[in-house]
């Protein structure tokens, strides 16, 4: 680290850290929102729409990319948060932005409790057949997953837009 | 597809059995954990210390973090449930997990109302804030509905629990941060 650290600076490290965060939340947000809109919008007959495309072959692809993008994303979220919890959260609670600090220690629960559900997720996506009588609990599974992605971007942006890469 | 084939289908796959087992304890566990403040570890991150269980933050060692000792506990422990569930049979598992899941619910509420009564008794009653005491009518409820309820009920919830328990879980966590939305 020390060798890292003679070329950049100590601010740019964590900077670079929390951009590669950002950039993996973007793509995974991405994935799994698509996911989301594939299992929610009921396959359409008309060919060549947009719909069409979202269809049951896409959301079943979506699936690894998904399970890919979460893990190293939490393990680079947890990485980061040390940082976060001293030279963020102590700002935060000191102008009394509790709202904020309340929404954040609400992400790290769901987003620990998403990585839990993605063997889950993983296991209906990759070896329960399509037509399973678990494509209700694959669908509410899959929504409920991007709910929690959705809910922790806008926190991290958030929490990004207090005090974070650019400010 | 009947709940029984799909039933013996998954019984077939342990994969499926675990990562559903998995997914369910860890849910519970986690929220048990936070709500009693039960951290394998704590860390110190300003000054890279662990102390082992939960400790506050000492005056000049900046905040402590107990997340990372709320997962350490509860990622293996629920790994370990997954691990039990695939080696028991289908029927117990679904009374099991029915269980598991039905105390999540009772426990707490008994203890809140074990609390509020304890808060305004005209006795010592302080013996009621322990949660060890709201236990025991929570694990007499939740064996009675888990050996009561027919077998056909608890299949067919086995795999529910695993939208039913986290949805459960966000509502009690996100109640617990009331006191930072109402500062």
């Amino acid at each position: 680290m020390d060798i890292l650290f003679d070329m950049i600076s100590v601010q740019t490290f964590w900077k670079i850290l929390l951009f590669i965060h950002f950039t993996l939340a973007v793509a995974l947000l991405a994935a799994v929102t698509l996911q989301a809109v594939a299992v929610l919008i009921p396959a359409r007959q008309t060919a060549g729409n947009f719909g069409d495309r979202l269809g049951p072959l896409s959301a079943t692809s979506c699936a690894p990319v998904v399970v890919a993008l979460y893990v190293p994303q939490v393990l680079m979220g947890m990485w980061i948060y040390t940082k976060y919890r001293i030279y963020v959260r102590i700002p935060m609670e000191q102008l009394g932005h509790w709202w904020i600090v309340g929404a954040f220690d609400g992400k790290e629960h769901v987003v620990a409790i998403g990585i839990a559900l993605l063997p889950a997720y993983w296991y209906l996506w990759r070896r329960e057949p399509l037509n399973s009588e678990y494509s209700s609990l694959r669908k509410w599974l899959t929504v409920l997953l991007a709910l929690i992605v959705w809910y922790a971007f806008i926190n991290g942006h958030i929490a990004n837009d207090f005090r974070g890469v650019g400010s | 597809m009947s709940v029984q084939t799909s039933t013996t289908a998954l019984k077939a796959s342990k994969i499926g059995v675990f990562a559903f087992t998995f997914g369910i304890a860890f849910t519970i566990l986690y929220t048990i954990c936070v709500w009693r403040n039960w951290p394998l570890f704590t860390y110190h991150p300003a000054v890279n210390k662990l102390d082992l269980g939960w400790h506050p933050g000492r005056s000049g060692e900046g905040p402590a973090m107990h997340w990372y000792g709320w997962l350490a506990l509860c990622y293996p422990a629920a790994a370990v449930v997954g691990w039990v569930a695939t080696i028991i049979s289908s029927r117990w598992l679904h009374r099991a997990t029915m269980f598991g899941c039905v105390l999540a619910a009772p426990w707490p509420t008994v203890f809140v109302c074990a609390v509020f009564i304890a808060d305004r008794a005209s006795f010592d009653a302080e013996f009621l804030k322990s949660i060890w005491v709201s236990a025991i009518p929570a694990f007499m409820g939740a064996a009675a509905v888990s050996y009561f309820v027919p077998s056909q009920w608890a299949q067919r919830l086995w795999s529910d629990w695993l939208l039913i328990v986290p949805i459960g879980a966000f509502l009690v966590l996100g109640y617990s941060l009331r006191p930072l939305f109402l500062r």
